[in-house]
Formats: C-alpha cells, sequence, structure tokens
C-alpha cells in the first residue's frame, strides 16, 4: 500500500528527486491540503466555466461555431467532473461539499469567470485570450506535477485546451477579417478581457511558494505571464487590434513587450467574490443545479 | 525498348503509400501523437488520374468516418488531411470527405492506437462488450458516468488503484 516518509525534509528530497506521490501515499497534510485546494479550484473553475460557454450555445452564430461550443461544454463539464474525482479522493472533502461550497460561494474559482461575456465578440477574445492564459498556467503545472493523479489527468486535459486553442484562433481569424462592425464589436471585448485575461496569472509568485517548493507548479507566476504577453501582444497588433494598455512600450535592448503596472485590486475582489458578475453567476450556477436534481435522481436510479 | 519507357505500376504504388503516410502522420486534434488511422477514422483512399484545370492529373480522393457525428473537430481533422496529401509532391488535387456510413465503432482503433491512448493518456477503449481494463494496473474498471467530456467517452473508475479513466466508446 501507500509509502511512508519520515518527516517534511524526507518528503522534499523525494519531491526534488522527481518522486510522484499517488493518492495511497500517507503524504504529509499540509502537501495534501495544498494539492487538494489546487485541484478544487481547477474543477470549480472548469465547472463555471462549461456554465458561461452553456450559456452561449443558443446565441452562437453559424451552425459550425454552434458545435464547437457545444462541444467545449461538454468538454468543461467533462474536465470538471474528472477533476472533481481526483480531489474527492484526497479525503478532504466529498464531491457534493466542493460543489455545496462552490454554490453558497465558500470556494473559489478563476476570476476571469467572475465577468460577464456581453457578446459573441467576448466570447471569442475568451476562447482566444483567457483559455491560452488557462493552458500556459496548465503546462507549467503539468510539466512537472509531484502529484500523479493530477498530472495524468492534466494530460488529457491539456491536449482538449490545445484543440480549444485552435478553435479560439479560428474564431479570431474569422471576426478580425469580417466587417468593420464585427472589428469594433471584437475590439470592444478585447478591451474587456485583456486585463482579467493577464491577472489569471496572479501576482508574481512569492520566495517561499509552497506550490513550487513542493513541485506542483513549475513555473514563476510573472515569468508565465511575461510569456503570455509576448505572445499575444505582437498578435492582437498584427490583426490590427489595439492592446487596451496605456503604458505598453517595447524595450529595443530586451526585445520585448512591458504592459506597465499592474492593478491588483481587481482580482482581489473576483477571490472575494465580489467581482462584476460574481453574484449572478453563483445565483445561476446553483439555480441550474437544482433544477437539474431530477436528472441525476434518475441517474442514480438507472445505475441500479 | 528505350530507356525512357518507364515500367507503369512502380510509380503509382510509391504515390500510395506517400499519401497514406500523409494521411497516417495527422494526429487528433485531442489526441498529439495518436494518429488519425490508428484511430480507425480511414475508410477509404482511391488515387486515380483525372481532370484538373483543364489537363490530366493525379487526384486522391479520401472517405473519413468521424466517431460521432457532431464531433467539433471534424472540419480541423478534413483540413489537415487535405493539407497533408497536397504536400505530396505528384498530387494535383485532393477531395476529403466526411461519410455517413459505415458507423465508427471502437473496435477499429488499432493495436497501437490503443496502447498510444492508454500509455499517454490514460484512456482506455471499450471492444464489444469486454469489460474495460485499466490502462495503469489492468484491473476491471467500473463506470462511474456515461457523460465524459466528449460523446464518444465515458468516465470509469479503477477500483484497485483509484485512477480515473477515460473510456473511449461506440
Amino acid at each position: 500500500m501507500g509509502r511512508t516518509w519520515q518527516d517534511m525534509e524526507a518528503f522534499e528530497a523525494f519531491l526534488d528527486d522527481g518522486g510522484i506521490v499517488e493518492v495511497d501515499d500517507h503524504m504529509p497534510d499540509e502537501y495534501r491540503h495544498a494539492v487538494f485546494t489546487f485541484i478544487e479550484m481547477h474543477a470549480n473553475s472548469e465547472y463555471m466555466g462549461g456554465l458561461t460557454e452553456r450559456d452561449w450555445i443558443p446565441k452562437t452564430p453559424g451552425l459550425r461555431h454552434k458545435m464547437s461550443v457545444l462541444a467545449k461544454t461538454q468538454d468543461e463539464i467533462g474536465h470538471g467532473h474528472l477533476l472533481y474525482m481526483v480531489a474527492a479522493d484526497m479525503g478532504i472533502k466529498t464531491r457534493t461539499e466542493m460543489i455545496e461550497d462552490l454554490m453558497a460561494g465558500r470556494s473559489r474559482f478563476h476570476n476571469v469567470f467572475h465577468y460577464k461575456a456581453e457578446t459573441w465578440g467576448d466570447q471569442v477574445a475568451i476562447a482566444f485570450l483567457v483559455d491560452a492564459a488557462a493552458l500556459a498556467s496548465q503546462q507549467a503545472v503539468f510539466k512537472n506535477c509531484s502529484y500523479g493523479p493530477y498530472r495524468r489527468i492534466l494530460k488529457r486535459i491539456i491536449s482538449e485546451e490545445g484543440f480549444h486553442m485552435r478553435l479560439g484562433e479560428d474564431r479570431m481569424r474569422r471576426i478580425a477579417e469580417g466587417t468593420q462592425i464585427q472589428k469594433d464589436i471584437f475590439q470592444g471585448a478585447l478591451d474587456r478581457w485583456f486585463w482579467p485575461a493577464l491577472q489569471l496569472f496572479g501576482p508574481d509568485s512569492k520566495p517561499d511558494d509552497k506550490l513550487l517548493r513542493w513541485h506542483i507548479k513549475s513555473e514563476r507566476n510573472e515569468v508565465l505571464r511575461d510569456k503570455w504577453v509576448q505572445k499575444f501582444v505582437p498578435m492582437m497588433h498584427s490583426y490590427g487590434f489595439v492592446v487596451p494598455a496605456s503604458d505598453l512600450a517595447y524595450d529595443e535592448d530586451t526585445k520585448k513587450w512591458d504592459v506597465g503596472p499592474i492593478d491588483w485590486e481587481p482580482l482581489k475582489k473576483t477571490l472575494a467574490q465580489g467581482g462584476p458578475d460574481s453574484a449572478r453567476r453563483i445565483r445561476e450556477a446553483r439555480d441550474n443545479w437544482e433544477a437539474t436534481a431530477w436528472a441525476r435522481r434518475c441517474l442514480d436510479g438507472a445505475a441500479v | 525498348m528505350t530507356a525512357q519507357h518507364n515500367p507503369p505500376a512502380a510509380p503509382e504504388v510509391d504515390l500510395e503509400a506517400a499519401v497514406l503516410s500523409a494521411i497516417a502522420s495527422v494526429d487528433d486534434p485531442e489526441y498529439p501523437g495518436v494518429s488519425i488511422v490508428d484511430l480507425g477514422l480511414l475508410e477509404h483512399v482511391e488515387v486515380r488520374n483525372g481532370p484538373v484545370g483543364g489537363t490530366l492529373g493525379v487526384i486522391v480522393g479520401v472517405g473519413l468516418i468521424p466517431t460521432f457525428s457532431g464531433c467539433p473537430a471534424l472540419e480541423m481533422i478534413r483540413s489537415d488531411v487535405d493539407r497533408a496529401i497536397r504536400a505530396v509532391a505528384g498530387v494535383d488535387d485532393v477531395s476529403v470527405n466526411w461519410l455517413t456510413s459505415p458507423a465508427w465503432t471502437p473496435d477499429r482503433v488499432s493495436m497501437r492506437g490503443r496502447e498510444a491512448l492508454a500509455r499517454d493518456f490514460t484512456v482506455a477503449v471499450s471492444i464489444n462488450n469486454q469489460a474495460t481494463r485499466c490502462p495503469r494496473c489492468g484491473a476491471k474498471t467500473t463506470e462511474q458516468s456515461m457523460f465524459g467530456p466528449s460523446r464518444c467517452r465515458g468516465i470509469h473508475r479503477c477500483p484497485n488503484c483509484s485512477e480515473t479513466v477515460e473510456v473511449m466508446r461506440g
């Protein structure tokens, strides 16, 4: 059965050697809680993201896009499902407790799902900017993650998110090559989503960040954020859009873009469920959960 | 017989092999490293001579079948296959189509495909009515939900090693 470590020092030495922790190992409580909290937030974000995507199924323009939105909804909900299973296995909360905490506003989900997607342009911006940011941070976890069950699930999730990225680029290209009205709609969406997407990476990692020390994450927030900026600023320019950062500057020496100072207040608000659309999002998720209780009862019955 | 006379069979066989390997180089967009041929999506390939823009040229026709008809990756796979074949020297025109029959079933996944899915993605393939095996430890898995991240996948659990397993099914 599971392995045991004498103390935290021995456990950390095991992790530093590239050791992979499995579910039945006797891992230190702090590690168990850190991994659990991380996966729970990821699961909540997939679930809330799936509900956002679902809102757009009836409103999506064209059959091809509608199929992709339908499939993406199922993907996100499926990812949430897998992640809740892996999180529940850690023995801290059951899946039902996690869902109840989410519906009661007691647990966290990613900042980007605390904003309203106003137009189809917003959906395109989300698929293009936000999914890329989420993918970059998931890749940094997957690369070296010390918790085996999460690492294996992430590999599948990342491949699927990579597919969403291609869909996002396809949607973006279509709107960018469209009429002036379409371009204006997309510019408006970029203005709304650029900063939340950038804030998704979080403030600079602290020197004693436990997620880094225990090889749960393998890259510092500021490094990931910078990579994203270096990729997306030139891409937005190449399609003729304006990057909504008044202090945006290009450093000729380092050949890098700098977006200037970042205001972290909006991120803090979303983490305390005080984002512009937090209350409605949580309320609708709860209404949806209650309205579909009959289906879960039927499935439970059918499984006997 | 002169030196210019080409043996008729050899180049065509080479061309057909080159086309097949171009198709096999296309991966499933959700499983990088797993070829669409190993997933059983290729139904037929035809290499023939025909009119291309007023002259005679080599036309490749490909018939693919989807794992399910609402799959959002269809257009992406179609254009990836089209591009891969057009890159083959000697091909003048390509036509790639999704067929409505036969229906795809999991037993179309090749052994190599099953091994790659199990090894790289912890995904099992459900064959006929046989029990699905955990890709990590080989124990029989139990179904948790018929709804996975896609219409062609369900979610199972391994009672032995607790692994969460996705299962490809028809």
